[in-house]
């Protein structure tokens, strides 16, 4: 019989206490979701790793201000967004693309977009094709599979661009999907 | 068939080894300074403060940012609107036709105080004609009395 695991509570109470063990499987547990998300916003190797060292040492210093443990996740990534955003204003890259608001939105899972090994390639040039901010909201959606009030938290925009942000993602990579399928058969 | 994280975290995986490097990095520049990060909350004013910023990110992101073309609008309107209205305004001549009605008005006024002494003074000596004959009160009793009689 199939069982559903409760996923393990991350130990940030005993991060808060100081505990080196604790901080280190924090770390270990976002390391590489939070380098994915760097790297697929500034697309540089380097500076995505020393991002992700600034994103451990900011939240080192500033543990204290998070009063709900659970969402040390969204917060960490929080972090990691504003690295990115400080990044960008330096190199004057254009950030905002805005976009109008979707009536609908995609409530859908990640994992119920499904991508075969061929598709692989022409999905990540796509991703890459997406402007940085649909790209932020996507990234923190498949990685993390936040929910879209969380990602709006940690993007710092209303609950509506973030829906109609990730709705016109989905619906390029649904498209991408679907010409490929069709080409495929 | 992969979900998109597999295909991420797939592709970047050959990055782990340094990112274990920069972890173990991190945490030795953490335990160099651990004061930084006591375990203790802070005092109760900080804390009221940032639950405060908490609660007013919300609207503030969802009201005010959201809309902040239309609110930049606004305020440019009202400031074109404050500054015509004053523009317009020219003291001098108000003053110096507040100032030329003055009599007038003052005649004015004179001729109603006078108008309302009148009437009071009428009210508060009623002619004896105009009184009713009995007017003290009395009990019920001697009332019905009367009427029957």
């Amino acid at each position: 019989m199939l069982q559903v695991l409760a996923p393990e509570p991350l130990p940030v109470a005993q991060a808060r206490a100081g505990e080196p063990a604790a901080w280190d499987a924090l770390f270990q547990r976002y390391q590489l979701p939070l380098y994915v998300f760097i790297y697929e916003l500034i697309r540089d190797e380097q500076a995505s790793l020393d991002l992700v060292q600034e994103t451990f040492l900011a939240a080192f210093r500033h543990l204290r201000g998070l009063r709900e443990d659970a969402k040390f996740g969204s917060w960490l990534f929080g972090i990691a967004h504003q690295k990115c955003i400080q990044r960008w204003r330096k190199r004057t890259e254009v950030l905002l693309d805005e976009i109008p608001e979707a009536a609908d939105a995609f409530e859908d899972a990640p994992d119920e977009l499904v991508i075969r090994r061929e598709q692989e390639a022409a999905f990540m040039n796509l991703v890459q094709q997406l402007p940085p901010p649909q790209r932020a909201v996507l990234l923190l959606h498949f990685l993390e599979d936040f929910p879209l009030d969380e990602i709006a938290r940690i993007t710092e925009t209303p609950l509506g661009t973030v829906k109609s942000r990730l709705h016109y993602a989905k619906h390029s990579l649904r498209k991408l999907l679907e010409a490929s399928n069709e080409n495929a058969a | 068939m992969k979900t998109p994280r597999e295909i991420f975290l797939a592709r970047h995986r050959a990055a782990e080894p340094k990112l274990n490097q920069i972890r173990e990095a991190a945490l030795s520049a953490m335990q160099e300074r651990p004061a930084a990060n006591s375990a203790a909350p802070g005092p109760a004013w900080r804390r009221v403060v940032s639950s405060l910023g908490d609660w007013l990110a919300v609207p503030w992101r969802e009201l005010i940012l959201s809309s902040r073309r239309v609110w930049t609008g606004l305020v440019v309107v009202w400031a074109v609107i404050i500054v015509v209205n004053v523009a317009q305004r020219d003291p001098g001549t108000h003053i110096h036709g507040s100032t030329a009605n003055a009599p007038v008005m003052m005649a004015s006024w004179r001729e109603e105080q006078r108008l309302m002494n009148e009437l009071l003074a009428d009210r508060v000596t009623p002619p004896a004609a105009d009184r009713p004959a009995n007017s003290a009160p009395r009990p019920r009793t001697q009332r019905f009395g009367m009427a029957a009689a």
